[in-house]
């Protein structure tokens, strides 16, 4: 098939092909990463067999923090600027694409900050 | 969000098959899992913040409503992995081969692989859901 002209041309490196790359990149890391927490946490244990207990004893290992944490930084960073191009589709004005940018930019980084500081800090108490 | 009921309209409209099909599944489950996973950061992050009520939110993942909503949400990060892998394939390696009956036929081989391994999953968590909710299978 014979593309358009307009389309054959590669952008030059900006911030929205960094962004482009960025989400492709990461799908590939995510994949084992989401889907081995999925097959883990979903499927081997169940929600019924977790509690306290049974985070405190994962989180015992530091592989598996680091594994949360890099769970935690490459999936929500995929997902936010994924809501971010979803919601720049429908968003027109210039003003509301500003504010739609900063909005999820300090929402990214809340959340982010909230779920890391969980990981660091670990259970900080468990039941009697 | 003016700019909202045009596009709407248009997918329904639209008659783009398979590639729309695609696309549509792709920002639903998308939309859908970055909701869910914002809420799963903050309830994770109680065991540190508020460990008290983690076992409470717990308890709700546990009712049957959210049972057969993990069964939903599964097949959608299924799909969403599967068919991001087939946009990152043709993209990053492929773009060339990013044509209409291409793109139709991997779409068809994206649903056939998420359901193989939705299938299994599905029933393993649903057998986990008729175990612990519904005293099946000697529960």
């Amino acid at each position: 098939m014979q593309l358009p002209d307009a389309i054959k041309e590669k952008p030059g490196r900006n911030y929205e092909t960094i962004a482009w790359k960025w989400m492709r990149y990461s799908a590939l890391l995510l994949i084992p990463l989401v889907w081995g927490h999925v097959l883990l946490q979903d499927i081997l244990v169940g929600v019924h067999r977790i509690d306290l207990n049974y985070v405190a004893l994962r989180w015992a290992s530091l592989g598996w923090r680091i594994y949360d944490v890099l769970l935690l930084g490459f999936a929500f960073a995929h997902g936010v600027n994924g809501l971010r191009q979803v919601a720049l589709d429908y968003i027109h004005n210039p003003r509301a694409r500003r504010g739609v940018e900063w909005g999820l930019l300090i929402f990214w980084l809340l959340i982010t900050g909230i779920g890391a500081a969980a990981i660091i800090g670990g259970v900080s108490a468990l039941p009697e | 969000m003016a700019h909202l009921k045009t596009p709407l309209q248009g997918y329904l409209g639209y008659r783009g098959r398979e590639g729309q099909t695609a696309f549509l599944l792709h920002r639903i489950s998308g939309i859908g899992t970055a909701l869910f996973l914002t809420i799963h950061i903050l309830d994770t992050a109680l065991v540190y913040f508020y460990p008290g009520l983690y076992e409470e939110a717990i308890g709700i993942y546990r009712t049957t409503l959210f049972g057969i909503a993990e069964l939903f949400l599964v097949f959608l990060v299924i799909y969403h992995g599967i068919n991001g892998l087939r946009i990152a394939g043709f993209d990053l390696f492929v773009p060339q081969r990013w044509n209409i009956p291409t793109a139709r036929g991997s779409f068809r081989l994206t649903l056939i692989l998420t359901l193989l391994l939705w299938l299994p999953a599905a029933a393993v968590m649903l057998y986990n859901l008729l175990h612990h909710n519904f005293g099946l299978f000697g529960g």
